[in-house]
């Protein structure tokens, strides 16, 4: 099923917008990384195109956003130090874009929101982040 | 319990329902008539099962943090972010005031963290359960955020026991 409800067409947007930045970033990330870091970052681009794959299902191929060719996370990525804050930040804020998702859509659809947002925060977790009781992007 | 010189309850209600309407009645110590005052129950505490499970964490927490006070600032941090999830699902000053310490079954300290991160796993599963048949967008999504916190706690306290010496 495809979404033409504008609520939920726009927060199936962002959440890919958001995920195609996450990629992009774990990209600049893996380069700064080594070891464990490195293959967690390489797999993770795997697993967020999988993501909009599942994304871009739900919408009108019209309304599938391009990638973008480029994205400059707010914290730029210039060491492993920064990368691995980089992504922490970028997971928690896709928490919120899931949670909108999930506010405007149901079924399996807000399942998979709800499942999104959980690994997104549990990943920043993975990434040092603390924990947040409202995870919403950059730490304190 | 009919004696005029003292107070009675009387609970009446359809079948025992819990909605039942409290009637009170008493008398002065010089015999006047009795009064009767009817008083509406207030609604069952913390009838939410998402509110009632967030204060049995924070109740975990607090008696862990008791057991083992060498862990009070993760715990104490993350008990913090349960009662800002208490908060937001509705749960009363009162209520978040007056939670008992639920001691952790076991003794050494890394199989007590071990108890909490399978309640905050449960938790987890819990709140994300509560999404589905939810209508309420604003409640889905504040379920989302809770549900995301209380995944991410779980690597933080499989941390916490890595750090905490092997056999202790």
């Amino acid at each position: 099923m495809t979404y033409s409800d504008p609520a939920a067409v726009g927060s199936i947007r962002s959440a890919i917008r958001a995920e195609q930045n996450y990629v992009y970033a774990c990209g600049l990330a893996g380069a700064e990384l080594k070891g464990a870091g490195k293959r967690r970052a390489v797999a993770l681009i795997a697993d967020r195109q999988q993501r909009i794959q599942v994304l871009a299902a739900l919408l009108p191929e019209s309304d599938v956003p391009d990638t973008p060719p480029a994205f400059q996370p707010s914290t730029p990525i210039d060491n492993a130090r920064s990368a691995r804050r980089a992504l922490a930040d970028l997971d928690n804020a896709l928490v919120g874009y899931y949670a909108d998702m999930a506010a405007t859509t149901d079924s399996a659809d807000r399942a998979f929101a709800v499942d999104a947002a959980q690994a997104s925060a549990r990943s920043a977790v993975q990434w040092g982040a603390s924990s947040q009781a409202f995870p919403t992007g950059a730490q304190g | 319990m009919s004696s005029p010189t003292r107070r009675s309850l009387l609970i009446a209600g359809a079948a025992g329902a819990v909605s039942a309407t409290w009637l009170i009645t008493g008398c002065s110590s010089d015999s006047e008539a009795p009064e009767a005052i009817a008083i509406e129950p207030s609604a069952p505490p913390e009838a939410d099962p998402n509110v009632a499970d967030e204060l049995t964490l924070i109740g975990a927490y607090l008696g862990a943090i008791a057991a083992f006070p060498e862990l009070r600032g993760t715990l104490t941090t993350i008990a913090d972010q349960h009662r800002a999830h208490a908060r937001e699902l509705g749960a009363s000053q009162e209520a978040l005031a007056n939670i008992d310490p639920i001691a952790p079954s076991a003794a050494k300290v890394r199989p007590a963290v071990t108890e909490l991160i399978e309640r905050e796993r449960a938790a987890a599963g819990q709140r994300a359960d509560s999404t589905a048949a939810n209508d309420d967008p604003e409640s889905v999504r504040m379920l989302t955020y809770i549900a995301a916190s209380e995944t991410s706690h779980i690597p933080e306290l499989q941390d916490l026991r890595r750090a905490l010496k092997a056999g202790s």
